[in-house]
């Protein structure tokens, strides 16, 4: 009587046991070699692999988990220095304007860019715009030349532009972003690079899910004056009249450095926050993935584990009955 | 007609209100400002600028920069400043004297030209100080 109803339990069993209960399983790459074919054609996958799977999957998860908090309190910490610095390029825009259209002979992308990965597709936007302002800004009397702030940059365009990079700085934010240091890079860069007008790429910070890549001009004083000649914008520059110092075109370049180190601190402070930003958002997306992979490898484990259950249950039942007679 | 001022450091905004008038001391000499001047741009120095409201002067030591002025509106950028009654008396004083001992055994060009930086900068602050009381 129990034996029946144990061979009954047995049949009820018997629809779990299909022939490829683990399709899911299967189709991954990972277990191809741990696979075998045991008794009425099943595959077993043994639990042991799943479970290591699944703890390092969790671990993955606590990881990302953790950095992404990181990065929103840097974040927080870098926005207000962020906010603060913008009221600081304005006057000079609404002084000089900002004339991306300028058409120069001597152009230098300033392309910023972070150092660390795992920070979403940020750096590869600048990369992508300074090389079409370079291809924009290129012909036979005009010629670009690249800036590099950052590893991530340094990267991607080392590979193709070597020969127009004239500088490379990385770790940039080894010791926390300030203007004295943002000024001293500013006047290296006037050093060594000749322009008539730079260009930075970066991406500016908007809100925590959206950055957006901005070029922002700063041109040299001679251009300046021939634009201010052309009338526009830079026109009304000669209503002004010019005081301390000697004369206007001294100030002229002083007012443009000013403004270059003004931009570039600004730009670098945005690239960071969108830094932070983007790491946010990366590191969320890749928690919330470690996450559906760990609940689809806790189907797979619980599935494994029955079957393997009722594959002994099996054995010894009709072992059991075989032996009765 | 109001006169509206805006002091801006990289670090923050150190002013932004309205004023009566203000003297600016530019690289070549000292300009007072009412309201409805005539546009200028001039570069500042290190130095003092002194703010009237209604009829008290306010202090700030300012490290350098720009200022533009037009249509009543004043937009002061430096490289750092500090209003007269945020800096230490006592701490001013021994920066001042920090620096000058640092000039005294300054050497060569490059040090010499830091050090007559940090001791104008420092005589500044001092000056601000002062100006109030």
């Amino acid at each position: 009587m129990a034996m029946a109803a144990l061979r009954r339990e047995g049949r009820r069993f018997a629809p779990l046991i299909s022939p490829r209960p683990i399709t899911a399983v299967r189709s991954s790459p990972l277990y191809p070699t741990l696979e075998d074919e045991g008794p009425l054609g099943l595959r077993h996958i043994s639990t042991q692999v799943v479970r290591n799977r699944m703890k390092s999957v969790k671990n993955i998860q606590k990881i990302t988990k953790a950095m992404k908090m990181v990065a929103a309190s840097k974040l927080r910490a870098i926005q207000t220095k962020t906010e603060n610095s913008r009221g600081l390029w304005q006057p000079f825009t609404a002084l000089l304007g900002d004339l991306p259209s300028a058409d120069v002979r001597k152009n230098v992308v300033v392309t910023i860019s972070s150092d660390k990965g795992l920070c979403g597709g940020i750096n590869s936007t600048s990369v992508k715009i300074s090389k079409g302002l370079h291809k924009l800004n290129s012909g036979p009397e005009k010629e670009t030349k690249y800036v590099i702030l950052g590893e991530k940059a340094k990267a991607q365009l080392v590979r193709d532009s070597k020969k127009d990079i004239e500088l490379i700085i990385t770790e940039l934010q080894k010791n926390p972003l300030n203007y004295t240091q943002v000024s001293v890079l500013a006047d290296e860069i006037l050093k060594n690079v000749e322009y008539d007008a730079l260009r930075i790429v970066f991406n500016k910070f908007q809100s925590v899910v959206s950055f957006v890549p901005t070029v922002s001009t700063v041109l040299s004083p001679e251009i300046v004056e021939r634009e201010a000649e052309s009338g526009g914008k830079l026109g009304d520059l000669d209503s002004y009249e010019v005081e301390g110092g000697e004369t206007k075109g001294e100030i002229l370049q002083n007012l443009a450095e000013f403004q270059f180190s003004c931009t570039m601190f600004n730009a670098v402070l945005e690239n960071a926050c969108s830094e932070q930003g983007a790491r946010m958002s990366a590191m969320d997306s890749s928690s919330r993935n470690a996450g559906d992979m760990l609940d689809r490898l806790t189907l797979t484990y619980n599935r494994t584990r029955q079957a393997s259950i009722t594959t002994e249950l099996i054995e010894i039942i009709s072992g059991a009955s075989a032996l009765e007679g | 007609m109001t006169l509206n001022l805006c002091v801006l450091t990289p670090n923050r905004i150190l002013w932004d209100s309205e004023v009566k008038e203000i003297i600016l001391s530019t690289n070549s000499r000292k300009i007072g400002v009412f309201s409805n001047h005539a546009p200028i741009a001039a570069t500042i120095d290190i130095g003092i600028l002194r703010i009237r409201l209604n009829d008290q002067w306010l202090t700030m030591a300012l490290m350098g920069g720009f200022a533009k002025i037009d249509n009543n509106e004043i937009t002061i950028l430096v490289n750092d400043a500090e209003k007269g009654s945020d800096i230490d008396p006592q701490e001013a004083h021994q920066a001042l004297e920090i620096a000058e001992a640092n000039l005294r055994k300054a050497e060569g060009k490059r040090q010499t030209i830091e050090a007559n930086l940090a001791l104008r900068q420092a005589r500044t602050r001092v000056e601000a100080i002062n100006a109030i009381s």
